[in-house]
């Protein structure tokens, strides 16, 4: 099962210089934490020091996921996670 | 048509309609209520450098001529005062055509799929809300100054929340 992890330019340089990266995971937060371990750090530019969402937007197929079921978001194969800097909502 | 008028820190692009008065907050030909928007309208949110978001709009500037998309604004240059490195396209329709806007996005290449609704933009820029605050910490406002524009921002931005009847009305950027 695998979800493809979409960025726009000026994130690239935390997935390794690439736009996209790839995870698994039956949840949002699962695929954070194994993204986490390939590239370390991400978890916490992704979340706030409480380890909730809000450091960044993030959807799931299009969808803000803070209004789906958050980090407990599942996740299917196939699915698209995109992350915008906060601002780039406003 | 695209409007690149240097005194706005966005480039537009509109149906010429919207120049002789008519709003660009539309669903099927009639003027959407405030209540309407903040239920339905939002922006699918496309980021990139200023030469490929010009790019982008010269692309989209027939679709938004043929109407089947509403309104596009776009940043002159980064937004850096609130974080972000690139420029911000906004593309704007209800939630209701929003698939077949996405169809047209995606036929030149956009793919990263971020829908942001009207309703939540406002709810950041409402006295307190995080863009405001970050916004006026950007310009480096005094005390006093915050506190006018929390004011203006929120005498603006409730009254849309607060007459949801009412036709929507923007206002200048």
């Amino acid at each position: 099962m695998t979800v493809t992890v979409r960025v726009p330019g000026s994130l690239k340089q935390w997935f390794g210089g690439r736009d996209e990266a790839f995870c698994e995971g039956g949840t949002l937060g699962e695929c954070i934490d194994q993204l986490d371990q390939r590239f370390p750090g991400i978890r916490d530019r992704l979340l706030s020091e409480e380890g909730r969402l809000g450091a960044v937007l993030i959807f799931l197929n299009g969808e803000n996921v803070s209004k789906l079921d958050g980090l407990a978001t599942a996740v299917r194969d196939g699915d698209e996670i995109g992350l915008i800097p906060f601002a780039a909502g406003g | 048509m695209i409007i690149d008028d240097p005194r706005s820190k966005f480039i537009f692009l509109y149906h010429p309609l919207v120049l002789m008065g008519r709003s660009y907050t539309v669903y099927q030909g009639r003027e959407m209520t405030n209540g309407e928007v903040l239920e339905y309208w939002g922006k699918w949110i496309v980021l990139g450098d200023r030469p490929s978001l010009d790019d982008l709009a010269e692309k989209l500037d027939p679709f938004v001529e043929n109407k089947e998309i509403p309104c596009i604004k776009y940043d002159r240059s980064p937004p850096r005062g609130l974080g972000v490195q690139e420029c911000v396209m906004m593309v704007y329709c209800d939630r209701r055509n929003r698939d077949e806007v996405w169809k047209i996005l995606a036929r030149f290449g956009i793919k990263l799929k971020a829908w942001v609704t009207e309703r939540d933009t406002m709810e950041m820029w409402l006295p307190g809300g995080l863009l405001l605050e970050r916004w006026m910490s950007a310009q480096g406002y005094d005390e006093a100054t915050r506190n006018a524009v929390r004011e203006d921002a929120g005498k603006r931005l409730n009254h849309i929340f607060d007459h949801p009847e009412e036709i929507f009305k923007s206002w200048e950027q």
